[in-house]
């Protein structure tokens, strides 16, 4: 088993690493955190760099990129400080490349490689989360038309998209699985419009309420296939589950090294606090859960690269690494003190970052229900 | 035309330890293109595709230099292909016998009109290879470049010295060392990074390049910090503002940061 990276590897970090130096400090970082805003011109520069393309087809221009060297580079994007779920584009992508028409697919990947955010999923409703079932937007298809009539909530980066890659039924389809369908809608459309809703953690991504309100637009605006729109979005759900156990990687890494460095910094007694034994009880098994975390999301990205099923595996990488990870910048906190709850330090905004990730993405609990029940099958 | 950017494969300084004592412990650093070169690379290639040159990587130094690794690095970074002399022979070696290897090498590929260096290397840090280059080969030298673009059958460069910014017409053949921030460079993507394990790469022998034996033989006897700034806690009285500003103003001359 070899756990060293290729040459490729090094030099496509150490590449990320200039980047990163040059065109993310923890200033400009810090800065974003406190006016709410998106890191649009380090977006830019990845894309120019071509980090945004990577692992999108060479047909479409990018670079094909095995999931260990994407859940890298998440890690060490992350572990500057930054949540921003290096990857989640890829996802973007993925959505429109398998199952969009090709003007959808012009539109979007346009809009990928000018290191926009090209759309917001739109799934989440007020009456509906983890039971999707329950969702109750609809999209009604007439005469080479349909409209839509709606609310969806808590919908990530809506004010910074051009589109919402919205999912709605049709209100004739009984089955609900087969009711739903996927949808590419511009936010500009008539009968769109966005309420922000303000939040304490994942500020440099805006939250919203959408209004779809007898939203009509002409029907080619359908992603795939007319009731397929569940199963094309499940599709990538495993690949955004190793991304996001990637991102709480990086961050929770980027809290244990300031807890480590402000322990052995931070004199009390006469002597640094990483003397005192219960300090380092604390980094170790802060030390301990980043490994464990680290061997997980390596090893479910090595099988995605392998083709090997991933079953419960993505849900219980999710599951462990947003949990452990959360835990690991808590501990942080408590390492600071006093110190850390301050505005402006990092360790506060690692931890309220952390913290949105064991619900973003599908939460804990639903991670156990995927899990579980596959658990049970397989041994059955 | 045919451009050489001469770069040093050193060890990186994020690696680094620094020793109780002040000295530096690069035991234990990987290494990597050293950290001014990467301006020289991007000099020669916005060179090279203004005039439809060739660029050609060129290094040396001990054996341990060419590995797939460091052949990668580079050529990963704007080189049409790479040229390398590793020996153990060079372990150690001093400035000036490195920069007889370079010349020798850069007479060898040939034709060559440009070399481009950076400033100095990350570990050594003595500035005086590129210049050393130009006086093996006879050639001009200018240091503290900060601009070269193609003129007719020359150059123009740029030079960013203390006294201001001097603008030169250039004939070629010419060493040229850049300033650290003459360019930003542009970061390897993984496209370049795929590419550089497909370019031509060529390994010559140093003994069969024209090298002038080492006469010089250096001994370094002692290395010491720069020496810190005292902290002079000055303090001006601020009931008259304009007078204190000018009392600032003058200290801070005094002490040379103005």
């Amino acid at each position: 088993m070899d756990f060293g990276l290729t040459d490729e590897q090094e030099l496509l970090l150490g590449s990320l690493d200039e980047l990163l130096e040059r065109e993310c400090p923890e200033s400009y970082i810090a800065d974003l955190d406190l006016t709410h805003q998106p890191p649009t011109s380090f977006r830019k520069a990845l894309n120019e760099a071509g980090f945004g393309s990577l692992g999108f087809p060479e047909e479409f221009g990018g670079t094909p990129c095995d999931a260990v060297t994407m859940v890298l580079l998440a890690e060490r994007v992350c572990r500057q400080g930054l949540n921003n779920g290096f990857g989640l584009e890829l996802l973007q992508a993925m959505d429109i490349l398998e199952f969009g028409s090709d003007e959808q697919k012009k539109e979007i990947l346009g809009l990928l490689a000018a290191g926009d955010v090209p759309f917001a999923l739109g799934f989440t409703e007020p009456g509906a989360g983890s039971d999707n079932s329950a969702m109750s937007t609809t999209a009604v298809h007439y005469d080479g038309m349909v409209t839509f009539n709606g609310t969806k909530t808590l919908i990530t980066n809506a004010l910074q998209s051009k589109y919402l890659l919205l999912m709605a039924k049709n209100p004739e389809v009984e089955d609900k699985r087969k009711a739903i369908s996927m949808y590419l809608v511009p936010m500009h459309a008539q009968g769109v419009t966005t309420n922000r809703l303000d939040k304490i953690m994942w500020n440099i991504s805006d939250a919203c309420e959408i209004f779809l309100d007898d939203v009509t637009i002409p029907e080619s605006c359908l992603v795939g296939v007319k009731g397929n729109g569940f199963k094309q979005l499940m599709r990538n759900f495993e690949f955004e589950r190793l991304v996001i156990a990637a991102t709480c990687l990086g961050l929770a890494q980027c809290a244990f090294d300031d807890a480590a460095t402000y322990a052995a910094q931070r004199v009390q007694f006469g002597q640094p606090i990483g003397n005192f034994q219960l300090i380092q009880l604390k980094l170790t098994d802060m030390a301990i859960k980043l490994e464990n975390i680290r061997g997980f999301v390596y090893k479910t990205a090595w099988m995605l690269d392998n083709d090997v099923p991933l079953k419960s595996q993505g849900a219980l990488c999710k599951r462990y690494s947003a949990m452990a990870a959360f835990e690991v910048a808590d501990e942080a906190m408590q390492v600071f003190g006093g110190v850390g709850v301050t505005v402006g330090t990092r360790v506060s905004r690692l931890w309220r970052d952390l913290r949105g990730h064991r619900f973003g993405g599908g939460t804990d609990e639903i991670m156990v229900h995927i899990a579980g029940r596959q658990i049970v099958k397989d041994h059955s | 035309m045919k451009i050489v950017v001469a770069y040093k494969w050193a060890p990186n300084p994020q690696d680094a330890k620094v020793r109780p004592d002040g000295t530096v412990d690069l035991s234990r650093a990987k290494s990597a293109v050293s950290e001014y070169d990467p301006v020289a690379f991007e000099l020669a290639r916005r060179l090279a595709d203004a005039t439809g040159a060739e660029v050609i990587g060129l290094t040396v130094g001990a054996a341990a230099i060419d590995t797939p690794l460091a052949r990668k690095a580079a050529l990963s970074r704007g080189l049409d292909r790479l040229v390398l002399v590793a020996d153990d022979a060079l372990a150690g070696a001093d400035g000036t016998r490195l920069a007889a290897v370079l010349a020798a090498a850069v007479t060898a590929i040939g034709e060559v009109d440009v070399v481009l260096a950076g400033d100095s290397s990350i570990d050594v840090a003595e500035g005086q290879v590129p210049l050393t280059v130009a006086g093996q080969l006879g050639w001009l030298g200018l240091s503290r470049v900060s601009s070269v673009v193609a003129d007719g059958e020359g150059l123009t460069v740029e030079r960013d010295l203390p006294g201001g910014v001097t603008v030169l017409a250039v004939q070629t053949p010419v060493v040229l060392a850049a300033t650290a921030d003459a360019v930003v460079p542009k970061v390897a993507g993984m496209k370049d990074i795929l590419a550089a394990a497909m370019k031509p790469v060529e390994v010559l022998a140093l003994a069969d390049l024209a090298v002038p034996g080492a006469q010089v033989s250096l001994t370094t006897l002692a290395t010491a910090r720069p020496a810190g700034g005292e902290r002079q806690a000055v303090l001006f009285d601020a009931a008259d503002p304009a007078t204190a500003a000018s009392q600032l103003v003058g200290a801070l001359r005094q002490a040379g940061a103005l």
